[in-house]
């Protein structure tokens, strides 16, 4: 009957602009060729490489990337490549990409959030071989003060001052988080606090206890910390010495206190290869991360996104932009992530899991 | 006159459109609501308690899980309490007082409902937050509300305003006003008047707006993961809470989606109680006014 | 059904007030002073705020913040998941309301409860559901990636996701006013040997106009505004995924917090005028009807 039809119609129509919606959508989010299952391919025209990134270096990024792009295309007749640029919080973005997210290279603040990439079978390859260790950029835990240090923050343990208040991010979302953590968990183990005994674990947890009772705020990414601690909350901001540098200048007013002791922040960018695989992109996507330890992209990382050289000794001097450090130490010399993430420090009896209980309960 | 009476003869085949239409839109109906309502909230109800209560015990396991849906239900109880009163006030201002500029103020309580929540978060820290010329003077004098509990409490407040507002409204416009003139000849004050007729009247749409209200809060996360500073325990609210435990491995928790959808499902099963109720409530009204 | 939809005040005019009418004004004023103050200090100053924040450096910030393109892909963005959102949620919502009005059949009150339940979703929420059913390992996954459609980390997500959001605002608003018009007209017209059709559109539709049209502003409204949900299934990728609440956020993360200040005035203008306009009508024909 003509009614039902045009009911029936009506809902179709509704139902054909979802799909249609849905088809468009998801066509023209990729315009390359996709792989079938062990087949060959070859990429199309403009072949798109996506990017999930952690919350700080866009500007770095983005200049990498587009230069990128201009000599590929030169040396590849004329192959635009087009990049697809998200940044969030680390582990944020891990989890998207284990849950979907079509990323063919990720620029991860810390090793473990590779790691659960790795863990879902994303990534193929023993990435901690790649070379440099994969790791891109470098830096330093720091403490962002206001102009003139008032609370006269110079060490660790001048964070427990009673009454202070501290910004750093949330451990369950950010990788910078972690790296904050550890940094003061290492330089109390390793006797650089005053106070804190060398070597203790007790110490250890007693500081960080000291240090979480005064944070007030737990943003969700490193990136909204700082931002946070420049709209004027809190006095002590926790945070990469090279994201308080790009945000000085920015114009922003603030002041870097580097502790004596700290942890050597490396942050690893590696080729989702199966990602990469399916979008066929493989060889670009490995080109692009190679070129991302060539010294025109370091150079890059250091001018643009004020990172350290990813040599150690060379870091520790400090550049233009950062100040340089007494003891620099790195994860490995704790034990490496594995155990300060399943044990020591953020397993269910570790340092800072029973200092934020004590803390926070 | 003549359709009623066909009506009324020829019983329940005249009301309905033709069977063929009837079960036309039935179908459409349920397609609609069953592929974006019904599936949704299984797959979230599945993968939260396919193994029973372990999900939901082991994410509130979890640090600072209790205190979150704990502080959630008392902010959203207390938010829907003042908005309650505040909005039942307002809606008797706008229908009942002629003052100037009234069309303008009728227009600004819809604001909420078109200002996206994270904008509205951001700005509750921008005006009254600690580097504010307000909030700096409140904390001056150790009332903090940004990053504490009481900008949770301000930020759902925005946002659910008009919920309240826009219940009461109607039914007040409608109301009859023979027994409060009545009431008012007979010698009693306009305050007994209110309390004992007029309030009365307005409860169902009072209590059903507070109950949306309620709802609401349980599940609002844009503008309070900018005003609360999420800390465990303190200030961390249940919706942030799920959205943490979908990132496994901080306080050396267990966490993942199976522990999110339990907590969440617990979130809206409440919720959904509680919008059950107001429909009830707004049902009865109805039935009763016709 | 002829009340007035704004009653007047109680005392009557042409006599100097008395005593009990004088403390009457008093305690009105403040009554309205106290709701006034409410509305400023919750609502306005906020508003103000963003007002004053994107709009202090006049018109140049202005065009600078829309020649960006990520600023007019995001905004583009956001257009086309609201019309989408908006037509669907008005057919479909439009064929519920029909049934829920109208029709008695066992387990009905189930799908009014269905309608609201959107209401009682977090935004986070439902961005887990969307992964749960189409991310890795979800539900519809593998015939998705089979067909190679990308449905989470792209528009078809975010569009689902907002449909979801929106679904009760069409429905809420027509099913009241479809029982309170009750089928007289419309058996009316039947009888004279209209069609079903005809009967809806010519008799059906213009007698629940404004309340259907205050529901998709609201529902309009409620797409381009949403942020939690979209943000859990977008990834956010610029110029690609990210709508104009999302851009808003990277803008505030990225130091260019009067670019945010501007997008969201937009977003908020855009609403606002929606829904005042479609009161303003509504008021307007409210009372051509009253007068004849």
């Amino acid at each position: 009957m003509k009614q039902v039809r045009v009911v029936l119609g009506a809902a179709v129509a509704a139902l054909v602009v979802v799909v249609a919606a849905t088809g468009c959508g998801g066509g023209s989010d990729s315009s390359n060729a996709s792989a079938a299952s062990g087949g060959d391919c070859t990429p199309g025209d403009s072949p798109v490489i996506t990017l999930a990134a952690y919350s700080n270096p866009y500007d770095a990024y983005g200049k990498l990337t587009s230069t990128f792009a201009a000599d590929w295309k030169e040396s590849h007749s004329d192959q635009q490549v087009i990049f697809q640029m998200s940044f969030g919080g680390s582990t944020t973005q891990a989890e998207n990409i284990v849950n979907g997210f079509p990323a063919d290279v990720y620029a991860s603040s810390t090793a473990p959030d590779v790691q659960i990439v790795q863990d879902s079978g994303l990534i193929a390859h023993d990435w901690t071989q790649d070379e440099n260790g994969a790791i891109v950029q470098a830096g330093a835990v720091v403490f962002s003060v206001r102009p003139g240090n008032p609370r006269n923050i110079h060490n660790w343990n001048d964070l427990t001052q009673p009454g202070l208040q501290i910004l750093t991010p949330d451990p369950s979302q950010s990788g910078g988080a972690r790296w904050n953590i550890v940094a003061a968990y290492g330089a109390a183990m390793r006797g650089e606090v005053p106070g804190y005994a060398k070597g203790s674990t007790e110490d250890a947890q007693r500081l960080l206890e000291g240090i979480f009772k005064n944070v007030t705020v737990l943003d969700k990414s490193a990136n909204d910390s700082l931002k946070n601690f420049e709209a004027g909350n809190g006095d002590v901001a926790i945070t990469y010495d090279y994201q308080a540098a790009t945000s000085i200048a920015a114009g922003q007013e603030e002041e870097i206190v580097a502790p004596p002791s700290t942890v050597f922040i490396q942050t690893p960018t590696v080729v989702v290869d199966k990602n990469a695989e399916e979008h066929c992109v493989e060889p670009i996507a490995d080109a692009f991360v190679k070129y991302l330890h060539s010294p025109d992209a370091q150079e890059v990382f250091a001018s643009v996104a004020h990172t350290r050289p990813i040599d150690i000794t060379e870091a520790k001097k400090g550049t233009d932009s950062v100040p340089p450090i007494d003891d620099l130490f790195t994860t490995d010399d704790l034990g490496g992530w594995d155990t300060l993430i399943k044990d020591t420090v953020f397993g269910p009896d570790g340092a800072f899991t029973k200092a934020f209980a004590a803390a926070k309960g | 006159m003549v359709a009623d009476a066909l009506t009324r003869a020829s019983g329940r085949a005249r009301r309905d459109p033709g069977a063929p239409t009837r079960w036309a839109l039935r179908a459409t109906a349920m397609l609609y609501l069953g592929l974006f309502v019904l599936l949704p909230v299984v797959v979230i109800l599945q993968r939260g308690y396919s193994d029973g209560l372990t999900n939901l015990k082991d994410a509130l396991d979890n640090f600072g899980a209790w205190n979150a849906i704990k502080l959630t239900v008392v902010m959203a109880f207390l938010a829907a309490i003042i908005n309650g009163v505040f909005g039942t006030l307002l809606a008797y201002v706008l229908v009942r007082i002629r003052f100037p500029g009234r069309e303008i103020v009728s227009a600004i309580v819809d604001l909420p409902f078109a200002i996206p929540t994270l904008v509205a978060g951001v700005m509750l820290v921008a005006l009254y937050g600690p580097s504010s010329v307000v909030g700096g003077w409140l904390e001056d004098h150790g009332v903090k509300i940004i990053f504490a509990a009481p900008g949770i409490l301000l930020a759902l407040l925005f946002v659910t305003l008009p919920l309240v507002v826009r219940s009461v409204q109607p039914v007040l416009a409608e109301l009859d006003r023979e027994e409060e003139e009545a009431a008012q000849t007979l010698g009693a004050g306009s305050w007994t008047t209110f309390r004992k007729i007029v309030l009365p009247a307005l409860r169902p749409a009072i209590v059903a707006g507070g109950l949306l209200v309620f709802a609401r809060s349980l599940g609002e996360f844009g503008a309070i993961v900018f005003v609360s500073g999420n800390i465990p325990n303190k200030t961390l609210t249940a919706p942030v809470f799920i959205t943490q435990l979908l990132s496994p491995g901080s306080f050396g928790a267990t966490g993942g989606p199976d522990q999110a959808a339990a907590v969440a499902g617990l979130l809206f099963g409440l919720a959904f109680i509680v919008v059950l109720l107001t429909e009830k409530l707004i049902s009865g009204r109805l039935e009763r006014t016709s | 059904m002829s009340q007035q939809a704004h009653a007047e005040p109680i005392a009557p005019r042409g006599r100097p007030a008395s005593k009990p009418e004088s403390r009457g004004r008093a305690v009105r004023a403040v009554l309205v002073g106290i709701a006034l103050f409410y509305v400023l200090v919750l609502i306005v100053a906020p508003l103000a705020g963003i007002m004053y924040y994107g709009l202090r450096n006049g018109v140049g910030a202005i065009t600078d913040t829309f020649s960006q393109p990520d600023v007019r892909h995001a905004l583009y963005l956001t257009v086309v998941i609201m019309l989408i959102t908006v037509v669907v949620t008005t057919v479909l919502g439009l064929v519920v309301a029909f049934v829920l009005a109208r029709d008695r059949f066992p387990g009905k009150s189930l799908l009014s409860a269905f309608v609201n339940l959107p209401l009682a979703v977090s935004p986070v929420v439902v961005g887990l559901m969307a992964i749960l059913l189409f991310g890795r390992g979800g539900w519809f996954e593998p015939f998705f990636s089979a067909q190679g459609i990308q449905i989470v980390f792209a528009l078809p997500s975010m569009v689902i996701v907002t449909i979801f959001i929106s679904i009760p605002f069409v429905i809420r608003e027509v099913v009241p006013l479809l029982e309170e018009l009750g089928m007289d007209e419309e058996q009316a017209a039947w009888t004279l040997g209209a069609s079903r059709l005809q009967t809806f559109l010519r008799i059906t539709l213009p007698n629940i106009r404004w309340g259907l049209f205050y529901g998709m502003a609201l529902s309009a409204a409620r797409a381009i505004g949403e942020v939690g949900a979209v943000l859990v299934v977008s990834g956010q990728v610029q110029g690609s995924t990210e709508t104009a609440t999302l851009y808003i956020l990277r803008a505030f993360d990225q130091y260019q917090a009067e670019r945010g200040y501007i997008v969201a005035l937009t977003l908020a203008a855009f609403s606002i005028v929606l829904l005042i306009g479609i009161e303003a009508f509504r008021r307007r024909s409210l009372k051509r009807a009253g007068q004849e």
